[in-house]
Order: C-alpha cells, then sequence, then structure tokens
C-alpha cells in the first residue's frame, strides 16, 4: 500500500464531550415542566414584558383583601371586615381575566412555534405533558386566590383576632380556591388549545367564562324571582357559583348564593365539578394526541 | 378608505375560528333572552337588566374587542403587515379601512343582535330595543376605535382591553363612581337613554353622564383613537415576534 | 439616479447597538449585503426600506429621506425576510391586490407578469395557507415586482429554496441588475453572494467591515495567513521542522503553565499549551506536515484551524 496520502478532510476537536452523568426519567422531566410552566405563569423566568400583567392582576387581587386588614385594624373591630368565604366570587373578574391571560401563555407558545415533537422526542409521554401543564396552570390560579385569603388571615393574626375565629373559614374558602382552581385550569387550558394564536385564545377563553357567568346570573336571577324551585341548579352553569355551592353545602360555609339543598343537592354540585375536570383533562388529553401524532 | 385593504382585512378577521366566537356571543345573547322571554315573560325591567348589564357592558365590548383588534393586531404580531405598510398607502388610510371593516362586523354581530334580544324579550315597549340597539352601535364604533389603537400600541392588546373592559368599567366603576365618567358604556348609555326618552330614569336606564358630554366625549375618542392609531402606525416597529 | 445613501447611520435598541456607524451607498447593479447572523443586515435593510428610522444619521433614497415617506414605495420593492402572509387568499389573489394597492393603471396585468417571471401562475389559484415555503418565497418576490421598482430590497432570499429555485432567482437578479435597477440582497452564505453579486457590503457586528468588489475582497481574504494549532508529543521538534519548511511563517511554542488547556472567554484559544504556527501557503503546510511529523517520529495530537469561521475571516477584515 502506498502511504495514504493527507486527505483534505480533518476532524476538528473542539471540546464536544459526550454526557455521562445521570440521566433523570420521566418524573424529573414532568417535575420540570410543571415547575416552569407555574412559573412561566407569573411571568418569572420570562422577559419583562411577560411580567406586567400577572403583577397588575395579583395586585389588583390583593388589594382589597389588604384594604380589609387595614379597616379592620383601623376601627378596631372584633370581627374581620371582609368574608373569606365570598371573596373570590366577589373577585371573580380579575381571576377571570388572569386564567384568560395566562392559559394561552402556558400552552399556545408551545403550538404556535411548533415544539411538540420536540417535547415528545425526550422521553415525557402525552400524559406527562398534560399532567404538569393542567397542575401548574390550577397551581397558578391556586396561589392567585390563596393570596388575598392568606393576607386576611395573617392580617387577622397581627391586629390580634382569634384565631379559631379565623381558622374554619380560612380553610373552607381554601378548600374551594382549590376545587375552583382545578375546574378553571382545566376548562382555560382546553380552550387555549384550540387555537395557537395568543390574542384569539384569550379572548376565546373569556368569552366562554364571561357567558357562563352572565348566563347563570340572569337565569338564576329570574328563576328566583318567578320563585322556581329549582333557581339553585342555575348555580351549576358557571365556575365560581359551581364551586361557591360546595363550599357552602359541603364544607360548611357562609355564601350570598342559594346553597344546594341536603345531600343530593351537594353530591350533584360535587358530581358536576369532578365530571368538569375529568372531561377537561381528556379533552387536554385528546387534543395532544392528535398534535403529538402529526 | 382603501377597498383592498379592507378586502384583506376582512379576509383575515373572518378565519375559520374567529368567526365562530364572532357568532357564537350573539347567539347565546339571543338564546339567553329567549329563555328569559319564556320564563318570565314580558318585563321591562328584566330587560333593561339583561340589555344593560348583559349586553352592553360584556357582548359589546368582547365583540368589539374581538373585532377591533382582530382587524390587525394578528398581521402586526407576525408580520404581514409589512405588505400593506411597503406601498403608496397613507397609514391613516389604513387604519380607516381596518376601522370600517371592524365596525361593519360588530354592528352586524352586536348591535343588530342587541337590538333582537331587546325585541325578543319586550317588543317594541318603551322604545327599549331601538334605545339599546344604537347605544350597542354607538359603543361598538367607539370599542373599535380603541382597540385598533391598542392592538398598535402593544402585543397584549386583548388583555388590557379586558381589563379596561372588565375591571375598569364594571368593577372599578361599581366602587369609585368618579371612574364611570371614563367609561364607553356610560357615554354609548346616555344616548340610550336619549333616545328612550322621558321614561328612561323610571325604567332604571340611567347615565352617568349627561348627552352632550356622551356624545362629545364618544367622538373624541373615535376620532382621537383614529389619528393616534394611524400617526403610531407609521412608526411601527417590525421586529421579530415574541 | 438610483442610488441609496446611508451616512453615518447607526441604530440602537436600548443598550444594544444593531448598526454601528455604516457609511455606504448602494447603486445601480446587485449588491450583496454579507454578514454572520446578528451583524446587523436586517436592520440595515429595514432602514433603507423605510421602516426603521435611524437612531443617528440618515438614509436617503435619491436624496429624499426614506423615512416616514409612503410615496418612495412606487419605487421601492421589499422582500422581506418573515414568512407570514395574507394566508386566507390565493397567490393570484394576493399579489392582485398588492399591485392594486400601488394604485396600477393595469393590476391585473402586471401580477400577471410578475407571476410569469417567478413561474408560479401554474400554483396562483391554490390558497397561501397550502403553500411550501419556496411557493412562498416566489409570491413574496412577485409581490415585489408587481410594481417595476427601481430598486430592490430582498431580505435573505435564498433562505429555505432548492437549487433550482435559487438559481432562477439569481438569474432573474442578474437580468434586473444589468437593466440598471438597484438590487440589495443580504445573506450569511459567501458563495451565494459570489454568484451574482459584483458589488458586496460586508457587516460584521453592526460594522461595516469591507465594501468593494468581491475579487478583491476575496484575494485579501486568502492572502492573509492562516493560523493552526499543533498539540504533538513533541512540540519542540515539531517546531524546528515546521519552520524548515517553506509553508509557514511564524511558529510559537507556547509552554504549559501547568493549568492545562483552556478556551478564553472569546473562543480564543491562547491558553492552550500548544504549537501554534502561521502558514502562508495553505494547501502545502498542509500536506507537508502529516510528513514532517512522520519523518521525525512526532505523533500528532490534535491539528485545529484557529480562525476558520466566517466571524473570524470578518474580524480579521475589521481589525486590518
Amino acid at each position: 500500500m502506498s502511504t495514504p496520502t493527507p486527505s483534505a478532510g480533518v476532524i476538528h476537536d473542539i471540546g464536544y464531550r459526550h454526557y455521562s452523568g445521570e440521566r433523570r426519567g420521566r418524573r424529573y422531566i414532568r417535575r420540570s415542566l410543571y415547575a416552569d410552566s407555574l412559573r412561566g405563569a407569573y411571568g418569572l423566568g420570562r422577559s419583562a414584558r411577560n411580567k406586567i400583567t400577572p403583577a397588575i392582576l395579583f395586585a389588583v387581587m390583593c388589594l382589597p383583601a389588604a384594604v380589609m386588614v387595614a379597616i379592620t385594624a383601623a376601627t378596631n373591630g372584633s370581627e374581620l371586615v371582609g368574608e373569606y368565604t365570598s371573596y373570590v366570587l366577589n373577585l371573580q373578574m380579575v381571576v377571570l381575566i388572569y386564567v384568560a391571560a395566562q392559559a394561552p401563555a402556558l400552552v399556545s407558545r408551545d403550538l404556535r412555534f411548533g415544539v411538540m415533537s420536540l417535547y415528545f422526542s425526550r422521553p415525557l409521554e402525552r400524559v406527562d405533558y398534560v399532567v404538569a401543564k393542567y397542575l401548574a396552570m390550577a397551581s397558578a390560579v391556586f396561589v392567585l386566590t390563596m393570596a388575598p385569603l392568606t393576607i386576611m388571615f395573617v392580617g387577622a393574626l397581627i391586629v390580634g383576632l382569634p384565631i379559631s375565629d379565623q381558622v374554619p373559614d380560612y380553610l373552607r374558602a381554601a378548600g374551594g380556591a382549590g376545587l375552583l382552581s382545578l375546574i378553571l385550569g382545566g376548562i382555560a387550558l382546553v380552550i387555549a388549545g384550540i387555537t395557537p394564536r395568543r390574542g384569539l385564545a384569550v379572548a376565546a377563553i373569556i368569552a366562554v367564562l364571561l357567558v357562563l357567568s352572565g348566563v347563570q346570573a340572569v337565569l338564576q336571577g329570574i328563576a328566583q324571582a318567578e320563585g322556581y324551585d329549582g333557581a339553585v341548579y342555575f348555580s351549576l352553569l358557571s365556575p365560581f357559583t359551581l364551586v361557591q355551592g360546595i363550599q357552602s353545602s359541603l364544607l360548611g360555609g357562609s355564601s350570598p348564593l342559594p346553597e344546594p339543598p341536603g345531600v343530593t343537592g351537594a353530591l350533584a354540585f360535587l358530581g358536576v365539578a369532578v365530571l368538569l375536570i375529568a372531561v377537561s383533562f381528556a379533552a387536554l388529553q385528546w387534543r395532544y394526541r392528535r398534535v403529538a401524532a402529526k | 378608505m382603501n377597498a383592498v385593504v379592507a378586502q384583506l382585512t376582512a379576509r383575515s378577521l373572518l378565519g375559520r375560528r374567529r368567526v365562530l366566537l364572532l357568532l357564537l356571543l350573539p347567539a347565546v345573547l339571543l338564546l339567553l333572552c329567549g329563555a328569559v322571554r319564556l320564563l318570565a315573560g314580558q318585563d321591562t325591567s328584566v330587560t333593561v337588566g339583561l340589555l344593560g348589564g348583559f349586553a352592553l357592558a360584556t357582548i359589546v365590548p368582547l365583540l368589539g374587542l374581538i373585532a377591533g383588534a382582530g382587524s390587525i393586531g394578528p398581521e402586526i404580531d407576525d408580520g404581514a403587515i409589512v405588505y400593506l405598510m411597503s406601498k403608496p398607502l397613507s397609514r391613516h388610510s389604513i387604519v380607516r379601512s381596518k376601522l370600517v371593516v371592524a365596525v361593519a362586523v360588530v354592528t352586524l354581530v352586536a348591535a343588530v343582535p342587541t337590538l333582537i334580544a331587546g325585541l325578543l324579550l319586550s317588543g317594541t315597549a318603551e322604545g327599549l330595543a331601538v334605545g339599546y340597539g344604537i347605544g350597542a352601535a354607538v359603543a361598538g364604533v367607539a370599542y373599535c376605535a380603541l382597540f385598533i389603537l391598542l392592538a398598535i400600541l402593544t402585543r397584549n392588546a386583548v388583555v388590557v382591553g379586558l381589563i379596561y373592559v372588565l375591571i375598569w368599567e364594571s368593577l372599578v366603576g361599581n366602587f369609585v363612581p368618579g371612574a364611570q365618567v371614563l367609561s364607553i358604556q356610560q357615554w354609548a348609555l346616555a344616548i340610550t337613554e336619549k333616545v328612550i326618552g322621558s321614561s328612561a330614569p323610571t325604567l332604571g336606564v340611567t347615565s352617568a353622564v349627561s348627552l352632550g358630554a356622551g356624545i362629545v366625549l364618544l367622538t373624541v375618542l373615535v376620532v382621537g383613537c383614529t389619528w393616534f392609531a394611524g400617526s403610531r402606525l407609521r412608526r411601527l416597529r417590525l421586529t421579530g415576534s415574541e | 439616479m438610483t442610488t441609496m445613501i446611508l451616512d453615518k447611520v447607526s441604530r440602537w435598541f436600548g443598550n444594544v447597538v444593531a448598526v454601528n456607524d455604516v457609511t455606504m451607498s448602494v447603486g445601480p447593479g446587485v449588491t450583496g449585503l454579507l454578514g454572520p447572523n446578528g451583524a446587523g443586515k436586517s436592520t440595515v435593510i429595514n432602514m433603507m426600506a423605510g421602516f426603521l428610522a435611524p437612531s443617528a444619521g440618515a438614509v436617503t433614497f435619491d436624496g429624499e429621506p426614506v423615512w416616514r415617506n409612503e410615496e418612495i414605495y412606487r419605487r421601492i420593492g421589499l422582500v422581506p425576510e418573515r414568512e407570514a402572509m395574507y394566508d386566507t387568499v390565493t397567490g393570484w389573489q394576493f399579489v392582485l391586490a398588492n399591485a392594486k394597492l400601488h394604485r396600477l393603471s393595469d393590476p391585473a396585468a402586471a401580477a400577471r407578469k410578475a407571476l410569469e417571471t417567478v413561474e408560479m401562475t401554474e400554483s396562483q389559484d391554490r390558497d397561501i395557507a397550502d403553500f411550501s415555503k419556496g411557493m412562498k418565497q416566489r409570491i413574496k418576490i412577485a409581490t415585489a415586482l408587481v410594481h417595476d421598482p427601481q430598486v430592490l430590497l430582498l431580505d435573505e432570499p435564498f433562505n429555505g429554496m432548492d437549487p433550482r429555485q435559487r438559481i432562477q432567482l439569481m438569474g432573474l437578479l442578474h437580468t434586473m441588475g444589468d437593466e440598471g435597477r438597484t438590487i440589495l440582497f443580504s445573506s450569511h452564505i459567501l458563495e451565494e453572494v459570489e454568484q451574482i453579486a459584483g458589488n458586496i457590503q460586508v457587516m460584521v457586528a453592526g460594522r461595516h467591515a469591507a465594501s468593494g468588489d468581491f475579487r478583491d475582497i476575496r484575494r485579501l481574504m486568502t492572502e492573509r495567513p492562516h493560523q493552526y494549532w499543533i498539540r504533538s508529543d513533541n512540540d519542540r521538534a515539531l517546531a524546528s521542522a515546521i519552520i524548515g519548511d517553506q509553508s509557514a511563517s511564524a511558529v510559537e511554542l507556547v509552554m504549559d503553565n501547568g493549568t492545562g488547556s483552556g478556551y478564553s472567554a472569546t473562543g480564543a484559544r491562547d491558553t492552550r499549551a500548544a504549537l501554534h504556527v502561521e502558514a502562508t501557503d495553505v494547501s502545502r503546510f498542509v500536506r507537508a506536515l502529516p510528513q514532517l511529523a512522520a519523518r521525525h517520529g512526532i505523533r500528532l495530537y490534535e491539528v485545529s484551524p484557529a480562525d476558520e469561521s466566517l466571524e473570524s475571516v470578518f474580524s480579521y477584515l475589521v481589525t486590518r
């Protein structure tokens, strides 16, 4: 054999090293996706522009709570000025806007830029993605709703009100907040997953939720005025009133709305809530099964 | 006003999913009013509550937002607006054309259904249907102008618009009466009040602003927003997405 | 006169300077705007197209400022980089709409001619949403040609084109350049620019690095010495062998300072313990090196070029 001619092609060592460390599995990926999505829901880890909306909404949500504590302190009241169990109901607009604005922030980006196939080329199953995003959205809403309640709770303690008065209502409201987060988060994500256009997704979510809220208020109002017995069941139409009903019947809180009658009523409400969560989850699974298969 | 711009705008505004949403809202309004009519019969206070509280306060602004922001937002977002900008076409003309399309759409899916809803609920009693129909039409124009400007100013136009409509006009307006002076709803309501005539106060149709103030503010808003939108469009930065 | 002039133009976005004191004049013929990604090419083209105001300096076309001057679009055509178009119309409808927006007297004829030029007449009745990337690119070009502009600005036009389309577009630009139009296109690929641009403007990191005839610049680049890092089991012996050969002009032995090899923040490997060679005759050096090593029984561990990136080539031009 003749001496090999020096070839013109050379493979350069530019320092590429194989990764030989630990490779974590699905649980870790799911947890990371959850954490990243939750942070993204508040604009953390993203550019400043993404922080403005959640910050404003968070502030607006907590402001009345802070004011209530201040008033209680100023008037030396023996009881907290506001109610834990109806706080979220009264401020439902803020929660609605938050969920409408941030649900697309969680899922529209992935759809729009076509990175879903990148996600699924990792050891991440469709169900992991759905679970992570769903829980992240629910957690984000939970944080939003629990913050003012916690401000009231802590404020009440600081002002010197007895803790035994605060705890039951606080826990009831917390339970309601948790359930609401799951329901709202699910509905919002399902709608957001329909279109990669963020603006349209926001409008669609708010439209659906507002319409439900409006229809519920009108129909229930009329039904009550007409003395219709089943008027309370109109509360099933809107997530806020649905949760309020569960909160007042099962958890025993007070409520400005009519209470679902007896055990059947309570179970009906709870059943609808669970159904909504399950259907949302299934819808998300179905939605992403299609995307992943593309 | 440029017909070609209007055509392109109409084609992209009335895309499949947006059209669904634009038709869904008035459909719900009409169904709801039909149901209420069946449940409660003809009742002017119910009509006022529905038309004022649901149609004018929720449906009309939402549709104005979807149509207004949707007539220019997506194009700015993905950069397709460069095809309009690289023409010997005045930016004001572009804005005007889009406004015309948005207003046409909103009138069709918000004002007319409000009128029909009013007729469904109370027939021609007290001129409620016509009054609210005109109020909705006027509010629709104002919302479109405002939201087109917002869409040029920020990528988050829809959220900002929602904060304005839901938090400022409704929530804050309920607690701080002064805020209602700066509310498109109230200005439109002033016109509705006038159209209904003398029986308006007894029906509960009262606006926080006088008719004169309402008309002036509406005009100033529409003209101002349209002009400002045009001049802002001249300086629009066509950078990458997000 | 169809000359686009940038006079001491700078553009910054907050703290980031995208274009730094650029003065250039783009006249009739085909000019290539060459530079690595992030060099500021798109910013320059946007400024020329009147979509961005310079933070300093002035951009003029035949003496008229381009910024906020809508009438100038009668004479300028722009092919934008981004893909998005009005998806809901067909190719024909879109080009026709563009023709009408230009207020042409016979928009249909102009649209037809433009579509023929880009060879999109068979697919013109399909929705744009169904087009492939190359087809969309051709529609973009058709919209820019429909009003027969004197100046054509193309932002990365060859992106996503297959070889046949690329050849076709090059031919088109060449023809138009010969007709006396001013054509400016941007690219980061040397070979694309080489084939049609008589004149190139090179940009690196926002600075105007070089301009003029492409052949002159190419020659400058091949005349510069090439640098190599070599690690072997006997650097000193290899160094003396290399210096004895005529292909290298300088050899430097960098001793190991005990900290081992490392990469500096700028990517230069000046902390490595290695042989640094400046080779003036690259082809000879590359052939001679293994022979020298073999003859002296030296084992080569690593041979790598120190400055092969486009960036460093242009940086070299900049520092000259």
